[in-house]
């Protein structure tokens, strides 16, 4: 173990920022660091984003998204109203978005009295608004030979992403951002949306402009001869929108290109696509893809079939395939009428197939490669690649998200106002006039042109509304709720990576596979378990997502100077010799050799800084390998690339890497195990693979791995400290633990990450010993003194809204409100105001700070203007709160009366028995006793353990790393060092027992760490030596109180009178067939009996005896006549008779009554005379039947179908 | 919390005849400004708005009369 210089705990510098945070910078700069993807992404849709240019003009993604929009033609019909075609069409008018501008939040024109015109994110959180911008366009038209005329159109307030280039916050030092109300560390990356802070999680995606080969049996299902063969090529455009172009092998031995236009899918033959790029001949097509590999004769027979096969279609020339394409698809794009198909032909070619390149020649020649790489592949002289890997990946930015939704809202708003033109000229309105500005302004206003509120409804829901589908396989899900449960969880939120909805559903899991090809990128630990296990997976600590454009534009010709064979040599050899590739553009060949040459030179040059080479160009150097990946030398310098630093051995510099060059890399973990002459790289930390969380785990390198897991899982469910602005925070729900502290044993990256801001536990004496009994499967016993002395004391502060515009009685149309907050002239006439409010509402109608509230309480007063009458807005949880701070919200203008305010309830969380506590080793357990420290154990020193916990919990977990930590604890405390945990320090032969069995000796303990102990019931010493030290444990946000659920008696379902279920209806516990399986076993039908029966829809019913009817009860007035003939009826107590059965005898006596006589003589008498007959009606038995089943009689009954009980 | 001064008197006590339901009276209430931690008082009915920098939040102060619960 390497001796650090300094060992303390630091109190006093962390206090001295604490109270005096930074002036200038941040506090913890390294937390900025980490969230620049989400906010530099977002920059990069402005000009002014302060991102380097790269290779382009600096302009912003809006503006690149505009310049791709075009223009939209309409025309006023004013021609020859009798002509047809060109000459009725009249006036040509072009409609185009010249410029996008979005502005800081800023408070509306019509407030007049704030001192602060800017808004800043803290008021939008406490308002519950959304912390948004105002957005314009300048949208300007010409009417074909006059002048241009422009309008600028609002676009409605647009939500900004916080701390970015369009936040107020963007450049505050943390001085300031406390002065507004913000943590010290805030980092932003979220928007605001209704005072809920939201972020876009950052999705996986196909690696853009690298073309991968896939085999897919469901290929083989997209029509006949199709076969599982294809390769794929994400085409992303410069505003970082994308295309996907995909080349199927068909089994004929030709290819075909699909590609989508507005979620339709589109497949032509891949000749069309290559002779409308080009103008190509036959023998041009030939020669490019075979490359005079003439001996292959699989590639040749395959180009020969492609050539032939396309003889079909009997077009020869690039003009021909151009005007073919542009007549089959002029209805499905809705372009300009004046069009002529050659010109949507190459609109087509041009906008729908390789989109990243503009040239036709670059498009063709990727398109060549794409073919020669198809068709290796179906000669499986290459492997397919794995879409699941991250070498094939790169990540959906936030920003670009966000562009590509503005971008599509605005081309829909520039269609729609083509739309409304075009259609008002078709109903000859009388209105249209291309040559008045007026009209054009009146057709804007009839334009839905509020992008804002589409884009807060993105954020809100996650729902993507899309026409095009944006080339991404979900339409839900993309925002997530950051919220501040603890530290650890919030800034985990910013490092999630989702592999996409879309996978969550599949049944096969190879996508959740942890991939050797992810080290480095993605933390092999920190993944939830369950349901999104390996899907929701977090970036790894030292992972960085390219955000910025890189210069590459002078790399060709520079390559070109090295070896390399430019793409316009006019004979290169395709069986000898590797494409060079830049971003998805084929800039030239050479052979596997000077590849391999030139890979190394740039990767001098570009970790040397020579030749301008970026120092986050990816140099995928595919070697090439029988059977391996298609082999070649891939650059990549575009966005959204996760790339990440280690060491680069032959110089000694830092390097950036990729994933898909680290595929081909030896890279070694710590500085022993560089091998001489294989490995490349070497890590600058051995724990740069884990996540930020997965690094705070103590000697997590003694667990087993799945431990760790769950560490990284419950370290986000811990009680900690949430927020150091907790006055401002208005989140639905904020866990506070009072009586956080500084672990003893740490990593070091605690520190880095400033993590003592925010603890998340508390030291705690804990002995490993079996002695209550309590202590069984997981459970602990708490010292209850140390609970007494504020052991894992925690809060919960809930928010409750009131909001008087939603409550019954307020008027919707009038622009006054009709409620009022406070009294109304009836509570006013005791002294004093005195009224039934008064304990807990002030005169303002408003709840008292500090007044204690049980279920029922009155939390707000409201006056109804029509009816004059006060109600109440009553507090509706189950435990006793008290109000902690009480905000009036205004309205944005600051010109409206009362109406909204926001509550924060404080709820006391004391530790009980059945609270949820973990160590920081995936080693969690529930409260059982709180022993009274007289009788629990003490130590030769008197010390007691503030925990005690099972020995059974090690044997099987294997959390050696809990008993470390515990050593180094107890060291720690005694020698008053902050103890370094992080994992791979220590080897072999400097063992950490040792390190820290030392330290005990020196503080007079013994060197395993282990004690003698007394009973404290007894006071005798136990046979055993104790193990007893320090562990940092966390209490977890699951309560009993939020979970318990008895019943005795309660409400039940009106329809089956059974109990009604869920914790919040005060419901109880199903007691399912599994339950019933288990009590049949045993034989305890009474015990059954009482469980199915009487505790749940016991009900009695009147059966009949004869029919077996139960849903014919009826009754006989009894007190009338019938008792007056002198004969019994069989009827219950009350005169029950089954309706069925009487109404049968009746018939009977009816029919034998009015039967006419018949061959032998049948006397008819009155039924009065019949003795012993008294069956009429049946007799009915009661018997005791579950509710449901007589419900199930009615139900079936009203269906024709009749139940029969048989009563024996 | 009884600073309320004497207010019930001066008011008809004809409260909801004929539907005109006359305003109960103005209730003045100090609140602390959110941003700049002003006092403010706002009365029932008026626009919620600091008077010295225009901020849209206030707080209510904490109440003045005892607290006290029983610490069990």
């Amino acid at each position: 173990m390497s001796e650090t210089t300094y060992k303390g705990f630091d109190t006093l510098r962390r206090e001295q920022t604490f109270r005096y945070p930074p002036k200038t910078g941040s506090a913890v700069p390294i937390l900025n660091e980490f969230v620049s993807p989400h906010i530099e992404s977002f920059n990069a849709l402005f000009d002014d984003s302060g991102l380097p240019a790269g290779d382009g003009d600096g302009r912003g993604l809006l503006s690149l998204a505009i310049q791709d929009i075009g223009e939209r033609v309409v025309f006023d019909s004013t021609g020859d109203s009798d002509a047809q075609g060109p000459a009725a069409w009249g006036n040509r008018m072009s409609i185009w978005i010249d410029t996008v501008s979005i502005a800081r939040p800023r408070n509306p024109d019509k407030d007049k009295k704030s001192t602060e015109r800017r808004i800043f994110p803290s008021e939008s959180r406490e308002r519950l608004t959304t912390y948004r911008g105002r957005m314009t366009v300048k949208i300007c038209w010409r009417v074909e030979g006059t002048e241009e005329n422009s309008i600028v159109r609002d676009c409605g307030l647009i939500p900004i992403m916080v701390r970015s280039a369009r936040c107020n916050t963007r450049h505050m030092s943390s001085a300031e951002l406390v002065f507004h109300n913000e943590e010290a560390e805030e980092f932003g990356g979220y928007f605001i949306v209704n005072g809920n802070e939201r972020l876009i999680r950052y999705l996986i995606l196909p690696r853009r402009n690298h073309v991968i080969s896939l085999i897919r049996p469901s290929f083989a299902n997209r029509g006949p001869s199709y076969t599982q063969f294809a390769v794929q090529m994400r085409c992303v455009r410069p505003d970082q929108t994308s295309a996907t172009n995909t080349l199927h092998y068909l089994s004929n031995g030709i290819a075909m290109l699909r590609f989508s236009w507005r979620k339709q899918e589109y497949v032509i033959p891949i000749m069309l696509v290559l002779k409308a790029l080009v103008g190509a001949s036959d023998r041009e097509i030939f020669e490019n893809v075979i490359l005079q590999d003439y001996q292959n004769t699989f590639l040749t027979d395959r180009v020969e079939l492609l050539l032939r096969s396309f003889k079909a279609y009997k077009l020869y020339t690039g003009d021909q395939c151009l005007e073919y394409l542009g007549d089959k698809f002029r209805v499905v794009l809705g372009l300009p009428e004046d069009w002529n198909n050659a010109a949507l032909g190459i609109w087509l070619v041009q906008k729908m197939i390789m989109v990243h390149v503009s040239d036709a020649r670059d498009k063709f020649r990727i398109l060549v490669f794409m073919l020669r790489k198809l068709y290796s592949l179906v000669s499986s002289s290459c492997c397919a690649d794995n879409p699941d890997s991250p070498q094939h990946q790169e990540v959906l930015l936030p920003g670009s998200l966000y562009g590509m939704i503005i971008k599509e809202r605005l081309e829909e708003a520039l269609t729609q106002v083509r739309n409304q033109i075009a259609m008002d000229v078709r109903n000859k309105n009388p209105a249209v006039d291309f040559f008045d500005v007026r009209y054009f302004n009146k057709v804007l206003t009839r334009v839905n042109f509020d992008i804002g509120a589409k884009m807060a409804n993105f954020l809100a829901t996650g729902n993507l509304v899309s026409p095009t589908g944006l080339d991404l396989q979900q339409a839900a899900g993309f925002t997530i709720v950051a919220e501040k449960l603890n530290w650890h969880r919030y800034i985990s939120h910013f490092r999630c990576i989702h592999r996409g909805a879309f996978f969550a559903e599949l049944k096969t899991t190879t996508v959740r596979k942890l991939l050797p090809e992810a080290w480095g990128f993605l933390c092999p630990v920190h993944t939830p378990d369950g349901s999104p296990c390996g899907l929701l997976n977090h970036l790894s600590r030292s992972c960085r997502i390219v955000t910025s454009p890189l210069a590459v534009a002078h790399i060709p010709s520079l390559l070109t100077s090295h070896g390399m064979t430019s793409v316009f040599a006019p004979s290169v050899n395709g069986g000898t010799n590797v494409a060079v590739q830049l971003d998805g553009r084929m800039i030239g060949w050479c052979s596997p050799d000077v590849s391999k040459q030139l890979a190394r030179t740039l990767r001098i040059w570009k970790t040397e800084g020579q030749h301008n080479i970026p120092l986050d160009l990816e140099i995928g150097f595919v070697p090439t390998l029988p059977g391996g990946q298609y082999p070649g030398l891939y650059l990549f310098s575009s966005k959204a690339r996760m790339m990440r630093p280690v060491k680069y051995l032959p110089n000694g510099r830092n390097d950036s890497i990729g994933p898909f060059e680290q595929v081909y890399m030896d890279i070694a973990c710590t500085p022993e195990d560089i091998e001489q002459g294989v490995s490349t790289h070497v890590e600058h930390a051995p724990t740069n693979f884990l996540s930020i969380l997965a690094n705070m785990t103590p000697f997590s390198d003694f667990n087993q791995s799945p431990r760790n897991i769950y560490q990284c899982q419950m370290g986000k469910q811990t009680m900690g400290t949430p927020s150091t602005a907790l006055k401002h925070r208005t989140d639905n729900k904020l866990y506070r633990l009072q009586t956080g502290q500084s672990p003893v044993v740490r990593p070091e990256l605690h520190n880095v990450y400033g993590m003592d801001a925010f603890p998340n536990g508390t030291n705690a004496v804990v002995a490993v010993i079996s002695y209550t009994g309590y202590d069984m499967e997981d459970a602990m016993i708490l010292n209850k003194s140390a609970h007494e002395r504020g052991f894992g004391y925690g809060t919960v502060y809930k928010s409750q809204i009131v909001d008087l515009k939603d409550l019954q009685g307020s008027s919707k149309a009038s622009a006054s409100p009709t409620l009022h907050f406070g009294f109304g002239y009836e509570h006013r006439t005791g002294p004093n105001g005195q009224n039934r409010f008064s304990e807990f509402l002030d005169q303002d109608g408003l709840p008292f700070i500090g007044a204690k509230l049980a279920s029922g309480d009155p939390i707000a007063a409201y006056v109804d203007d029509t009816t004059g009458r006060t109600h109440s807005v009553k507090y509706k949880g189950d435990e006793v709160a008290f109000v902690d701070e009480v905000r009036l919200l205004g309205g944005d203008a600051a010109d409206t009366e009362l109406q909204k305010i926001h509550i924060t309830l404080r709820i006391t969380r004391s530790p009980v028995i059945g609270d949820k506590f973990s160590s920081r080793h995936g080693q969690k357990g529930v409260c059982s006793q709180k022993w009274p420290m007289i009788d629990m154990p003490f130590s030769e020193s008197g010390m007691q353990p503030d925990v005690i916990i099972n020995p059974h919990a090690f044997p099987s977990r294997m959390t050696i790393g809990m008993l470390v930590e515990s050593m180094a604890g107890k060291a720690g405390a005694m020698h008053g060092l902050a103890q370094d945990a992080t994992p791979f320090k220590f080897s072999e032969e400097d063992t950490v027992v040792d390190y820290f069995g030392e330290q005990l000796l020196a503080a007079g303990y013994n060197y395993y760490g282990n004690e003698p102990m007394y009973s404290g019931i007894t006071g005798e010493e136990f046979a055993a030596d104790i193990y007893i030290g320090v562990v940092y444990y966390q209490r977890l946000r699951h309560m009993v109180l939020d979970k318990f659920q008895v019943r005795t008696t309660g409400p039940v379902d009106p329809v089956t009178r059974q109990p009604v279920k869920g914790r919040k209806r005060a419901g109880g516990i199903r007691f399912g067939e599994m339950e019933r399986d288990a009590l049949i076993a045993h034989g305890t039908s009474f015990l059954l009996q009482d469980r199915l029966m009487n505790c749940s829809d016991y009900s009695t019913a009147w059966v009949c005896r004869s029919c077996g009817s139960m849903i014919s009860l009826g009754f006989e007035d009894i007190s009338l006549g019938e008792m007056a003939s002198g004969h019994q009826r069989a009827t219950g107590p009350h005169g029950e008779i089954c309706r069925v059965c009487k109404a049968a005898a009746d018939d009977e006596d009816n029919r034998a009554r009015t039967a006419p006589p018949q061959q032998d003589t049948r006397v008819s008498l009155p039924r009065g005379n019949v003795l012993g007959t008294g069956r009429k009606g049946g007799d009915l038995d009661i018997v005791a039947v579950p509710y449901v089943f007589r419900y199930l009689c009615a139900e079936l009954a009203s269906m024709g179908i009749a139940v029969s009980l048989e009563v024996h | 919390m009884n600073n309320q001064p004497g207010q019930g008197s001066g008011y008809p006590n004809t409260g909801n005849a004929g539907g005109t339901y006359v305003q109960p009276p103005r209730q003045d209430t100090e609140y602390i400004c959110a941003d700049c931690y002003a006092k403010n008082e706002i009365k029932s009915r008026e626009p919620i708005r600091c008077r010295e920098c225009g901020h849209r939040i206030v707080y209510k102060k904490r109440t003045k009369r005892m607290v006290q619960f029983e610490a069990r």
